[in-house]
């Protein structure tokens, strides 16, 4: 979105938003009955880390996040580039994969529950289910978008078919492939979280869930916050890599209309 | 900008040893195209031969297949079984080892994400040394008056520039023929001028086999050798024409010529003859 | 210059593929092998996989104790509702933040941030908040689908040609009319696209929300299948689901045909 300089601007906003909360729960206008304010669950983040509670559920879900990423961006990818280039394979499995697509993904948590029990098993089974279909369609689509004229100038300078999809499919394919893991990414963290809430018990949404249990809304909010500042970091930290990876993406510009 | 020719190493072409027979030769080539009514022909009889450093252009009106013909001859396409291409006597099957095609949209035919250097360098990975590889891409970025681009994006050069970095990856590779598609087709009169100046100093001094296709005929005649003429449907060629004008040429003094002007008359009657017949079977 | 180079590739790649017709039929095989292996190898009562045939049974049951039907219609609903929300509101704020670039530089962290929320996170909050019904079930949705809307908006009020704005000061169209008829139908592709992003998150999230809050819907039926080991009813329901979401892209696909029908293909 705005990068590049500091944004006074915005900062001074949010804070502005976060001081209007505090008057306005301090003050009693608004009373919602478990609405907490800043000052009181501010704080908390501070006396959870203290107490041992915050910081190896907050390492369960990042741990759980990114090897879920990792192993459903490589299938994506990987399958992706198969049924890309293969235009036999693309006709003799597209449709399904359509169809499977349109079953909302998180309709399986249940069967993964049903499957894998309460287990860490059954948190990486739901996010490598979920997120691969974005990178897998998206490299698909990237991998079949290949300009033909970048196509036929690989054929004319004779470069063998590994060389090809190294030099020329993948870098192409690189800016849809970027867009399919980010939606990954997300899709891993959300998953994760939604894991450890109605499966296994570990981590930030296990953890989550507890304090609403407990019905201790200031613990609720210091972990949903520190739940929103993990998927801004993770958010940040890869486009700040795809960026310098490949800066060609940055000169293309333009490319936001996927969420 | 230092003169691109100024003496630089000798960019030889790699064919010298087997100088004897045509550069290419065609008989009775005829192509299939699938359309949305099942296989359409769009070529049909082709004969063609092209010397070892000949200059031949192909003429016709859009849509007859001078772009078709060309990917044949570069080996980007299969004509039916019956037909026969050769390149410097062996049987075209796939992209020949030796020729290069230079793409009208030379927009989509870099890469985006490599430097002009990097994009030069394409053809040569692998093939050649580092050291080696860097020299020849210097020297064919010299050639096109480039070198002080050498680390720059493409898409931070104009049309013209882009066009050029084109043929220096295509000399990179020292082919012993080049297969152009419109080059110019897209750019202005001006930069139109200088590349077919240019690209007339690089046949001079590679000695390339150059098979250019174009829909210009002031191009067409001021550059050839020799100009075929595609016409009809299925498209063949109409009629052959020599260009026997002196060389060196100038964009000025050639085109005074009577010589020229002739020329031109009698392609372009050729090809208004061509439309007269064609208008009569559409 | 030529931004060309790059600019096809990629639009091409981050815009879903406008029109795209379902891919060959035989595509499907493959599913249709591992269903015909499912249903012959599977057994009657394996709490993990049961087969195809188990699936319809358990659908049925359902159907005749009369649980179906409500449940459908209230995901329906909650679906249908968020999204009209989110449209609304995701218009108009991508608009205003679009349209003035202060506005932008104020919200822009704030949005970010709100968007890089979990949804799943925002759950026990709004139950706690709102409490376990129907409202918060609407609200969450909302949450979640309204970033897509938001998004294209803005970018489709930045995309606007400043010669529009000058064809209908010479055209002396009034404030209403410049509106009416220039910016609103130019604005309009951009809010469907969105729309059309939207919609599949929307549904997903709801039978999210229904899942964890067992708050009426496809998702609560699921779930409490799950917990009373019905597994055939369990994929049975996926399978509604899985309807469910076609469907929806089936209209999506029929929203994004008019909203491009001007545009050459």
């Amino acid at each position: 979105m705005l990068r590049n300089r500091v944004n006074y601007l915005g900062l001074a906003t949010m804070l502005a938003v976060v001081g209007l909360w505090e008057a306005l729960v301090r003050s009693g206008v608004v009373e919602f009955q478990f609405l907490p304010a800043p000052s009181a669950f501010g704080p908390r983040i501070g006396s959870l880390v203290s107490s041992g509670d915050l910081v190896p559920a907050f390492l369960h879900t990042l741990q759980v996040t990114l090897l879920g990423w990792v192993l459903a961006s490589t299938i994506g990818i990987v399958l992706g580039l198969l049924l890309g280039l293969s235009e036999t394979a693309w006709r003799y499995s597209m449709a399904s994969i359509e169809v499977m697509r349109a079953i909302p993904p998180v309709s399986l948590v249940p069967v993964a529950l049903l499957v894998f029990g309460f287990s860490i098993r059954m948190e990486l089974t739901i996010i490598i289910f979920v997120s691969a279909w974005p990178v897998l369609v998206n490299t698909i689509d990237g991998v079949r978008g290949v300009r033909a004229e970048l196509v036929d100038v690989a054929r004319m300078l004779r470069l063998s078919g590994l060389t090809r999809i190294r030099k020329i499919v993948l870098p192409a394919a690189a800016p849809a492939i970027v867009v399919g893991l980010r939606l990954a990414l997300s899709l891993s963290l959300v998953l994760a979280v939604v894991g450890e809430m109605i499966g296994n018990p570990s981590g930030l949404g296990d953890a989550l869930v507890k304090a609403q249990q407990a019905l201790q809304p200031e613990e609720m909010f210091a972990y949903v916050f520190v739940i929103g500042l993990l998927g801004v970091g993770l958010n940040a930290a890869l486009r700040y890599a795809s960026a310098r990876l490949l800066p060609s993406l940055a000169a293309g510009g333009g490319g936001v209309t996927s969420p | 900008m230092a003169s691109p020719l100024r003496s630089r190493p000798e960019l030889t072409s790699v064919p010298t040893s087997d100088v004897t027979g045509p550069a290419y030769e065609s008989h009775n080539l005829s192509v299939d195209l699938d359309s949305s009514e099942g296989a359409r022909r769009i070529l049909t009889g082709v004969d063609l031969e092209v010397a070892q450093g000949e200059f031949v252009s192909v003429l016709g009106r859009s849509g007859t297949g001078k772009t078709t013909l060309l990917r044949v001859l570069g080996g980007l396409l299969d004509p039916t079984a019956d037909s026969t291409v050769s390149f410097r006597g062996e049987p075209v099957e796939g992209p020949p080892e030796g020729a290069v095609f230079v793409f009208q949209n030379y927009a989509a035919s870099l890469l985006p994400w490599r430097t002009i250097e990097r994009n030069v360098d394409l053809g040569l990975e692998g093939k050649v040394s580092k050291p080696e590889m860097r020299q020849r891409t210097a020297e064919a970025l010299a050639l096109v008056g480039l070198a002080d681009r050498a680390k720059d994006y493409p898409w931070r050069l104009s049309g013209g520039m882009q066009q050029r970095v084109q043929l220096a990856r295509a000399l990179a590779v020292r082919p012993s023929a080049l297969l152009m598609d419109e080059p110019f087709g897209a750019l202005d009169a001006m930069t139109k001028s200088s590349l077919q100046d240019e690209l007339q100093r690089v046949q001079e001094r590679t000695g390339a086999t150059i098979v250019f296709v174009t829909h210009d005929i002031d191009e067409a005649v001021y550059l050839s050798d020799r100009i075929v003429v595609l016409e009809g449907s299925p498209a063949t060629i109409g009629h052959r024409i020599d260009v026997d004008l002196p060389r060196p040429r100038h964009q000025l003094a050639t085109k005074e010529l009577p010589a020229f002007l002739k020329l031109r008359r009698a392609v372009y009657d050729t090809i208004v003859d061509v439309h007269g017949q064609a208008g009569d079977v559409a | 210059m030529t931004a060309p180079i790059t600019a096809p590739a990629s639009a091409r790649a981050h815009r879903p593929a406008r029109g795209r017709s379902f891919p060959p039929l035989r595509g499907l095989l493959p599913l249709g092998v591992l269903l015909g292996i499912w249903e012959l190898t599977g057994s009657e009562g394996s709490p993990y996989f049961p087969p195809p045939s188990t699936w319809a049974r358990g659908l049925n049951r359902l159907w005749e104790a009369g649980t179906l039907r409500p449940a459908i219609g209230e995901t329906l609903v909650t679906f249908g509702l968020a999204l009209v929300v989110a449209t609304l509101l995701g218009a108009m704020l991508g608009i205003v933040v679009g349209a003035l670039r202060k506005a932008d530089r104020a919200l822009g962290p704030s949005l970010e941030f709100a968007r890089a929320m979990p949804p799943a996170a925002m759950v026990p909050i709004a139950a706690l908040l709102i409490g376990y019904d129907e409202k918060m079930k609407v609200a969450v949705v909302t949450f979640a689908a309204i970033w897509p809307v938001l998004l294209n908006s803005r970018a489709g009020v930045r995309a606007l040609d400043p010669v529009l704005l000058d064809t209908a000061r010479s055209l002396h169209l009034s404030w209403f009319d410049t509106m009416r008829k220039l910016i609103a139908p130019a604005l309009l592709p951009a809010v469907l696209l969105g729309v059309r992003v939207a919609a599949p998150v929307a549904l997903v999230i709801t039978l999210l929300v229904e899942i964890l809050t067992r708050v009426g819907g496809l998702g609560a039926l699921i779930a409490l299948s799950q917990r009373n080991f019905l597994s055939g009813q369990v994929f049975g329901l996926i399978l509604v689901a899985g309807l469910f979401s076609f469907v929806v892209n089936g209209l999506v696909a029929v929203l994004e045909g008019y909203t491009f029908r001007h545009r050459p293909r």
